[in-house]
């Protein structure tokens, strides 16, 4: 992991347009991805995870509209040049492989698809070869011809990692790219990402709501609810000295399957209506911790002491300090 | 309470013939949990429909309080399903979206003659049981959000105070802050109510969290079952100890230092299940003898079952 940024994110609101009114789904998100780290997004459903990396492959839709904010990559504006990198310089794994494959074109059709918008230099047949190769498709001079449906689920997502590293790009963002997969072929696809990741120095962005995943694979964690970021750190830094009441409470819910089985402590509440978000922190009303001004003022960021990594936004003092 | 004795179901598709539950025997003992976990294919949703017969099983017996269930009539199944209820995965697709909160929690006890009077003070009783309140009985699912509509779905399946529960991956699809509050919950009620759970999921540290006792599936047969605390510390099938190893755990230290026992490809087709130990496809451990040793589950020693020949 060097310390060159090479996606930069600036005070980013993006809100989707519905017919009940305008779903605020991020609100003021700022963060950076260095060269070559895993960086994992953890959240919710509604916590703004997913429609952030939307709005970065230029991709929100006809309702879904950045409202302000910057988005650099490699220090180039992306809302102006969006269309020349995705799918080059930066390429998206989604959730569901069976959705994002096309049912009727071959596979090795749809690998080799990616390239030909971008003229790249050399035998793209053979390229294609490789790359299911290397995600394990094998043999795959054969299989290269055949279609979806005569793939597993777990071989799909292997695919669609293929096709999202042909053109070798700089930053690869996969969103949830195992919760559709049992836990076993999880496994394997996580390490083929990781792998992947090593051999060729490629920044990912890894958005899940797993604690288990994050924990296993990221470099570095962002934490995020109701559209806003909560809490930034390294692994470490989130899972052993977790700052923001929400981090705790996200990590005390889930079960410990080494310790003794007690009862299990929930976060109580509902998360916030992104049609009518609420004025302050948008945790504040399920914080067990919430002060007066947490309802009424969106929190500033705060710096860890003594860790340059470690930030939060909540206007109480975290006791772990 | 409930005895699964080599219970059968298959399904004819134009394909072949799906071997979805192949031979599967296990109890459920009154007050406890069961827990149920496999991957998807592994038949452990239609071992669960099967047992509340929405499935007619093929072969074997269903005994349930001691009578035989299998071939039940018709005209008997209502009485059945009083004291058989299901919750679902799907908060989203098992609620009718036309009806109100408080006409889905009424429709069991219409069904099963409660009587007329009774039943608004029974619907107000039942929502308040899982943390809704009476004001919200006239709301319609889409105003509930997933894990208020979990909560609607187990209310509906308590309405007839029944004393089995087949629970459906009834967390699948909640967010994580919010299965915590659903898992204490299903706790609280059995402890009240005096239930009986047959806890089906993939989520393995919260059927470790659940359940009394663990049966492992897989391709339509249990390969393991045993104490909850027994089979994660002493997994003995090849595939428990592979299933348990790639559980993620929310901890980097003990992620670092977790050795993943990788499993080579994935569940093969239930059309064709392989010959003789049917996981021996995959097994890191198998032999040439697995192909034909038949696998049978035995216990090997205090009631911890394994089907694994060679342990």
């Amino acid at each position: 992991m060097s310390n060159e940024n090479i996606l930069s994110i600036k005070n980013l609101n993006a809100s989707f347009f519905t017919s009940a009114g305008e779903v605020q789904a991020v609100r003021d998100v700022s963060f950076e991805v260095k060269r070559g780290e895993i960086l994992g997004i953890v959240g919710e459903s509604g916590s703004g995870k997913s429609a952030t990396m939307l709005s970065v492959m230029g991709l929100l839709g006809n309702s879904g509209k950045i409202k302000s904010g910057e988005i650099f990559f490699k220090g180039q504006d992306l809302s102006q040049n969006i269309k020349d990198l995705r799918g080059k310089n930066i390429s998206m794994i989604f959730q569901d492989p069976m959705t994002s494959l096309n049912p009727v074109l071959t596979i090795g059709y749809q690998l080799k698809e990616s390239l030909k918008h971008y003229k790249w230099q050399g035998d793209i047949n053979a390229r294609a070869i490789k790359m299911l190769e290397r995600v394990g498709i094998v043999p795959a001079e054969k299989r290269i011809k055949q279609y979806p449906h005569e793939f597993s689920g777990g071989q799909r997502q292997r695919i669609m990692i293929a096709m999202s590293m042909m053109s070798e790009p700089e930053l690869l963002i996969a969103d949830e790219p195992t919760t559709a997969l049992d836990v076993t072929v999880q496994a394997q696809i996580l390490k083929l990402i990781k792998n992947l990741q090593t051999e060729t120095g490629t920044s990912v962005i890894l958005i899940t709501h797993d604690l288990g995943v994050i924990a296993g694979y990221a470099d570095r964690v962002l934490v995020m609810y109701g559209g806003k970021i909560m809490e930034e750190g390294t692994r470490r830094e989130i899972f052993y000295n977790p700052a923001h009441p929400y981090t705790k409470g996200l990590l005390r819910s889930v079960p410990d399957p080494d310790k003794p089985r007690k009862r299990l402590i929930p976060i109580e509440g509902q998360p916030p209506n992104l049609l009518t978000p609420p004025k302050g922190c948008p945790y504040a009303e399920r914080c067990p911790q919430a002060l007066k001004e947490c309802f009424e003022k969106i929190p500033v960021e705060k710096i860890f002491p003594d860790s340059e990594t470690h930030k939060y936004f909540c206007w109480r003092e975290c006791e772990s300090c | 309470m409930l005895d699964v004795i080599n219970l059968k179901k298959f399904f004819d598709t134009p394909a072949g013939k799906i071997h979805s539950v192949d031979g599967v025997s296990f109890h459920i003992n009154r007050g406890e949990t069961l827990g149920l976990v496999g991957e998807s294919g592994c038949g452990k949703t239609t071992t669960g429909r099967t047992i509340i017969k929405l499935y007619e099983p093929d072969e074997g017996k269903i005994i349930f309080n001691g009578q035989d269930i299998t071939r039940l009539p018709p005209d008997k199944m209502l009485g059945l399903r009083k004291k058989i209820q299901m919750i679902f995965q799907d908060p989203y697709a098992s609620l009718n979206p036309r009806m109100t909160a408080g006409d889905i929690v009424r429709e069991p006890l219409i069904i099963h003659g409660f009587p007329k009077k009774e039943q608004a003070d029974r619907v107000d009783y039942l929502l308040n049981l899982v943390g809704l309140n009476s004001e919200q009985a006239g709301r319609y699912p889409h105003e509930f959000s997933g894990g208020q509509r979990q909560r609607i779905g187990i209310a509906r399946a308590l309405a007839v105070e029944p004393e089995l529960i087949i629970c459906d991956e009834p967390i699948s699809a909640l967010d994580v802050s919010i299965q915590a509050q659903i898992v204490n919950m299903l706790e609280d009620l059995q402890k009240n109510l005096g239930l009986t759970y047959l806890f089906i999921a993939h989520d393995l540290s919260m059927v470790k969290h659940i359940s009394s006792r663990v049966a492992v599936m897989y391709l339509g047969k249990i390969v393991e079952l045993a104490e909850s605390e027994e089979l994660y510390s002493r997994p003995l099938h090849p595939y428990t100890v592979s299933l348990l190893s790639s559980i993620p755990v929310p901890d980097p230290d003990k992620s670092d230092k977790l050795k993943n026992i990788p499993l080579a490809g994935e569940i093969p087709s239930a059309l064709n299940p392989p010959s003789g130990c049917n996981f021996h496809t995959r097994c890191p451990k198998a032999r040439q003898e697995c192909k034909t040793l038949e696998a049978v589950l035995k216990d090997t020693g205090a009631g911890h079952l394994c089907s694994c020949p060679f342990i």
